[in-house]
């Protein structure tokens, strides 16, 4: 029987794993994930969970661990944020590479100097290319099922998945959250069954030397992963719909039929903004709504279908790729190119609410403003709240 | 969806033998094995190494017979042999040299206890063997092995010859050679005593043998050419030997002086001794120049007898009552002479000294008096060359007589070679072809092998080589100290009788010196090589014994070889 | 026999393959040969780099017959840790995980996640396989290179300034259960340590010492023999460590001086009489210090 809870959105995560019923936990706390793994750690103490919590010395020790599980045919979990996620860099290319299904919560979280414990996209973001998964989550039941979605996805394309929540806006943030029951998971979502793995009865070995003649296989084959692990989440969305009855898109698109103006987002921002977009439909203006939730494998074909023929896109990046930009604005603008130019929308990319700084429904409203009142932007990246 | 397969990863499908690293390798091991020193050395040429294996693992038995391929009196070698082979033990870099030779005298007893090995004596041939002393025996023996009837001719009432008249029974009891003497006669050997060649025996008798080995000995005195030395109280210590193992317990009076200080002095002074005579022994040089047997000579003085150096005799002066004045010149040493050993030179200084006996013990010459004209003698010998061939036809001879050096181990040694060379002469009368060098079967720069003309080895030996393991290519280290059990092993009686003296090691002290040997140049799988290959490249034979080296593997770091315990691997360059 | 037999003491079984890339003479492949034979088939090992990284084989290869997983340089105990719990979690308790680390993935990039697996008593074996410098990479100096040692980033003018860092204090600090020096030149010892090793749950530390041929600029064939003389002169004493308090030698050291073993050897060639000396003295302290340990 289902239940329905008021938690935080870190305890979704925990939720998530105990259902899961990952076998391996291996993390190390850091401000604002360290909440996931004191749950976990109850859990796994009052035996609700079923699992090995290896208390590691670092966050690199802690995917470390993952790897050394996973590669052994284990279900295994960690969560971080920002530092610890940026500690952990070169093993995120060594799971990936290894073709390991591990699932890693970030709690987006600012990069120091100087220290900021609060969210900013910019740590997940620049993991870009270590060829991890990434959906990023709007509310806490979200973050709830995209966990559980995240291991049945992991395993089904060999690749590892982060779920990407907001540091307090959604880690800290207490809503109702309804929780499956756990034979229903069970049957979503199977005990692991690894094919290749650290076995004695049938002894390989792992991560060996490859040349250049077959290194450029192997990265094909994890690009193939990637393509495919687009087309098996929807699969597992809709299998997810049928059992649970919801579902969330790797992207979302809201009012974008007639829209003059698409406001793009991820994270609580698309909160924020659903309510703004809401009320100015009310008001009669054509403005839409595209929530991106899944960012690697970048969802290149389902955003353009949902922007094709929009004059204008206002893309909301919570973080920045200095000497470029917003990394979402950046993606989808080279997803659009191909777009005929006549239906290709001009994209207007604002920087906003890096570190925490909050972003208000007015904060939204004055982009929409300004996103009309120019033809074109400005330059390519548009600073919100700040005298840029 | 597709299974992650073995294109997607970095997953091994199979192994690194697929890398023929052993390409890599510009030196390769080759298992040799190689010649011990301790057989190299041997006078007789005996296989020693190759006993030591077999008693290695306890095959006591086999270790006879092996030893009996070579030496057919091991009960008396191991007695009286100066064992040069345990100067040449690698052992001696670690904790002294295994006592070889009380282990020899161990399978020496051992091997009296039943009947020799014998084979038919199919051959037609007859040889004569003229001396039977440890020459002749030794010749008579290998040719009753290898087939042949064999009569020998001794002069003396019992056969023998310097075994019975010159080592006295304290060394060498009679039963022990009463009994070797049995062995030798139940394969099928002819004795003839008391026929002295050139009186009984002429020579034209001896015609009659297909093939003769003269081994007479060297019993004639070597005067010393001063005065009074015909006087009755100067006696032949030969002669003095002789008379006491023969029964004889002559009146030694009180003082005794022996001259000499080879081996022949330390019997006569020690058999003195324990005629109650107060024995000293007087010699030109100093301790270190003695030829004796080092144990010999601390024996002799053990049981009492006093060595007096830098003394060589001038004149003997008979007193009254039978009473000699025996007077010395002093000496120095100066110069190494032809022997490598410091001659002495005489000082002028003069001293006399009282005996009532003095005892001669400082050479003989070679009996060769009876020798027909056309056999050449050089330098007082018979000239032989190794396989005891003498300018006449048909006609061998070694030992004493043929200028060998005055050991009963050299004497067997001669004997055996001797044997070897009357086998090829009579095979190459007898018409056959293809027959072996014998100087092909030498060990190393040692003797020849009876075996190896034989062609029987039963020790397994891997490609050999003849190169003897040298202190440089044992691996000390992995022998744990194992300290030499004394290898003499006094009666406890005073010096009085004149039971033998040494009673030898027990059997099993005597296997235990066994096991202390490095087995130097002979495999014995001891699996080193394979445990200690970082290659992974070395196996055992499909056979099981012995190993391989899979050359497709084997880079050539060496490690094998230089870990060998024994020197049984050699490192080769490739392509070689 | 005064021979000291041990071939009954070495299993037969093989489990590391011929054609793996290891230089000639290489302490370490001996010494993994040696570990594999007495650990068993029932074994995972884990490796972070090293020049074993190498040794092993290229892609499709492995020239190990149990399951080998390459992982990241400072990563051995950790990923070690995530192997053994995901066996705990399949109920395998009987297959040793053993991490196969060189020196610097263990004395100086990995030292930290050895460190947390020793703190948490992972139930692992962890091996570091000493060659005293980062040799993979060709021979630059690591914390476990001893003091005078070239190597090319410490040259001759200016050769490694500080002692070798004393790994096996530091093992003892975290009271694992087990923790022992051993060299492929004691065989016996070796395995000895390894089977007890074996039998112990919780962490357990592996120091072997393998000479490096090309590294340390000497003849291949000496491998064993400096190994052996490192042992005997008291630069690499043989010992093991329970509980990280009851320290034991495993054999006797004669003391022989540390002169035919330094001077044995290239990396030491620059060495004066003087330095030579100061080689001395250091292990002469050293020693004084671990006798301190040992009679505790």
């Amino acid at each position: 029987m289902a239940i329905r809870k008021v938690i935080i959105g870190n305890h979704a995560v925990s939720w998530g794993v105990q259902l899961a019923r990952a076998e391996v936990i291996a993390a190390y706390p850091i401000t604002p994930q360290t909440q996931v793994v004191e749950a976990l750690s109850e859990m796994c103490a009052s035996g609700d969970l079923d699992a090995r919590f290896i208390k590691v010395e670092s966050e690199h020790s802690a995917m470390a661990a993952c790897i050394g599980a996973s590669a052994t045919g284990a279900r295994a979990f960690t969560a971080t944020s920002s530092q610890g996620l940026a500690l952990m860099h070169e093993l995120l290319h060594w799971a990936s590479g290894g073709r390991h299904p591990i699932v890693m919560a970030d709690i987006n979280r600012a990069l120091g100097p100087g220290w900021n414990i609060w969210t900013d996209q910019t740590d997940s973001l620049a993991q870009r290319d270590t060829g991890w998964v990434q959906l990023y989550c709007e509310t806490n039941q979200e973050v709830l099922d995209t966990t559980i979605m995240a291991f049945k996805l992991a395993e089904r394309v060999n690749l590892p998945v982060m779920l990407v929540l907001d540091a307090f806006y959604l880690s800290h943030t207490a809503e109702p959250v309804e929780i499956p029951d756990i034979a229903e998971i069970d049957a979503f979502l199977p005990k692991r069954d690894a094919k290749l793995k650290l076995d004695t009865s049938d002894p390989h070995s792992f991560g060996a030397l490859v040349k250049p003649d077959a290194y450029m296989e192997m990265r094909l084959a994890l690009q193939q992963a990637m393509r495919e692990a687009r087309v098996v989440f929807d699969e597992i969305e809709e299998e997810w719909e049928q059992q649970f009855g919801r579902r969330y898109g790797a992207v979302e698109a809201d009012y974008t039929e007639d829209a003059e103006i698409v406001i793009v987002a991820a994270g609580t921002m698309v909160s924020t903004a659903r309510h703004v977009v809401e009320q100015r439909r009310a008001a009669g203006e054509r403005i839409g709504l595209v929530k991106v939730k899944m960012f690697r494998p970048f969802p290149t074909e389902t955003l353009r279908a949902a922007l094709r023929g929009v004059a204008k896109v206002a893309v909301l990046d919570r973080n920045l790729s200095p000497g470029h930009g917003g990394i979402f604005a950046e993606e989808i603008r080279s997803g659009l190119y191909e777009v005929p130019p006549d239906d290709r929308p001009k994209v207007f990319g604002y920087v906003l609410g890096l570190g925490g700084r909050d972003i208000r429904p007015e904060t939204i409203g004055s982009i929409i403003d300004r996103t009309r009142a120019a033809a074109a932007p400005e330059r390519e990246d548009l600073w919100v709240g700040v005298e840029a | 969806m597709s299974e992650i397969g073995p294109r997607d990863l970095s997953v091994s499908s199979t192994t690194t033998e697929m890398n023929r690293t052993g390409s890599w390798k510009y030196i390769r091991p080759v298992y040799h094995d190689r010649v011990a020193p301790c057989n190299e050395r041997c006078p007789v040429g005996i296989d020693i190494e190759g006993y030591m294996n077999l008693l290695r693992e306890d095959r006591i038995d086999e270790a006879v017979d092996l030893l009996l391929r070579e030496n057919p009196m091991p009960a008396v070698t191991g007695r009286v042999c100066d064992h040069p082979c345990e100067q040449a033990c690698n052992r001696c870099g670690l904790d002294g040299a295994v006592a070889i030779h009380a282990v020899e005298r161990m399978l020496g007893d051992r091997a009296l206890e039943r009947p020799y090995p014998a084979a038919p004596l199919r051959q037609r041939e007859q040889v004569g063997v003229v001396g039977s002393g440890p020459a002749g025996l030794a010749c008579a023996y290998h040719l009753a092995r290898l087939g042949y009837p064999v009569t020998v001719f001794e002069a003396a009432r019992e056969p023998g010859g310097m075994l019975r008249l010159g080592i006295p029974e304290y060394r060498l009891p009679r039963a022990v050679l009463d009994l070797q003497l049995d062995r030798i006669r139940e394969l099928g050997v002819n004795f003839v005593c008391g026929v002295r060649l050139g009186g009984d025996l002429q020579w034209n008798v001896l015609s009659w043998f297909d093939a003769v080995f003269m081994a007479p000995g060297a019993h004639l005195p070597r005067p010393l050419g001063v005065p009074g030395e015909g006087h009755a109280r100067v006696r032949q210590g030969l002669d003095f030997l002789a008379d006491v193992n023969g029964g004889q317990r002559p009146d030694v009076g009180g003082r005794v002086l022996v001259i000499g200080g080879g081996n022949t002095a330390m019997d006569c002074a020690r058999t003195a001794r324990r005629l109650g005579g107060a024995v000293s022994v007087m010699y030109r040089r100093t301790r270190a120049e003695m030829p004796a047997i080092a144990e010999e000579i601390q024996d002799a003085e053990a049981e009492g007898v006093s060595l007096e150096f830098l003394a060589a005799p001038v004149a003997f002066h008979p007193l009254d009552a039978g009473v000699l004045d025996a007077e010395f010149e002093r000496m120095v040493l100066g110069e190494p002479d032809a022997s490598g050993r410091r001659s002495p030179v005489p000082t002028g200084e003069r001293f006399r000294t009282r005996a009532d006996l003095v005892l001669l013990a400082t050479g003989e010459n070679a009996s060769i008096e009876s020798l027909p004209l056309n056999v050449d003698i050089e330098r007082g010998a018979i000239r032989v060359d190794e396989l005891g061939t003498t300018t006449v036809r048909a006609f061998f001879a070694g030992g004493d007589a043929a200028g060998h050096e005055r050991t009963v181990a050299h004497a067997l040694g001669a004997g055996k070679r001797a044997a070897l060379g009357i086998d090829r002469y009579l095979r190459q009368a007898r018409g056959e072809r293809e027959l072996r060098d014998p100087v092909q079967t030498r060990v190393a720069s040692g003797n020849l092998s009876m075996t190896r003309w034989r062609g029987d080895d039963p020790v397994r030996r891997v490609d050999p080589v003849e190169e003897v393991v040298g202190p440089a290519d044992v691996n000390l280290t992995h022998f744990a100290p194992a300290a030499r059990h004394a290898d003499h092993k006094p009666n406890g009686e005073t010096a009085t009788t004149f039971v033998e003296v040494n009673l030898g090691l027990s059997a099993a002290d005597a296997l235990a010196e066994a096991h202390r040997c490095f087995n130097c140049g002979v495999c014995n799988e001891c699996e080193l090589c394979l445990i200690y290959c970082a290659d992974v490249a070395i196996r055992r034979t499909e056979g099981g014994a012995r190993f391989e080296i899979d050359l497709d593997y084997c880079k050539g770091c060496g490690v094998c070889a230089e870990e060998c315990p024994r020197g049984a691997i050699s490192m080769t360059r490739e392509g070689l | 026999m005064s021979q000291i037999m041990i071939k009954d003491a070495v299993p037969d079984r093989e489990l590391m393959t011929a054609g793996h890339l290891a230089c000639p003479g290489c302490g370490g492949a001996l010494a993994m040969r040696m570990v594999l034979k007495e650990l068993g088939p029932q074994t995972i090992v884990v490796m972070p780099a090293c020049c074993w990284s190498v040794i092993a084989g290229p892609y499709p290869q492995s020239s190990l017959r149990v399951p080998l997983y390459h992982t990241a340089f400072e990563t051995g105990a950790a990923c070690a840790s995530g192997v053994r719990a995901a066996l705990d979690m399949r109920g395998d308790t009987e297959t040793t995980v053993m991490v196969w680390a060189g020196d610097g993935g263990t004395f100086d990039i990995g030292l930290q996640a050895l460190s947390g697996a020793a703190e948490r008593n992972e139930d692992i074996l962890y091996v570091c396989y000493d060659n005293e410098a980062y040799m993979n990479t060709g021979i630059q100096r690591s914390s476990a290179t001893p003091w005078g040692a070239w190597t090319t980033t410490t040259p001759a003018q200016q050769p490694q300034a500080n002692p070798k860092k004393d790994i096996m204090a530091i093992m003892a600090a975290h009271r694992i259960p087990y923790a022992a020096t051993a060299t492929p030149a004691y065989p016996v010892d070796l395995l000895e340590k390894v089977r007890r090793a074996r039998a112990v749950r919780g962490m357990r530390f592996l120091h072997i010492l393998a000479p490096c041929p090309p590294g340390w600029k000497f003849s291949d064939e000496r491998s064993m023999e400096l190994a052996r003389m490192a042992v005997r002169a008291r630069i690499f004493p043989l010992l093991e460590v329970e509980d990280g308090l009851h320290w034991r030698f495993t054999i006797d050291h004669p003391g022989d001086p540390v002169e035919p073993y330094v001077r044995a050897q290239g990396r030491f060639r620059h060495l004066d009489d003087a330095q030579l000396a100061t080689v001395q003295e250091r292990v002469d302290e050293r020693w004084e210090e671990l006798l301190g340990r040992v009679m505790r």
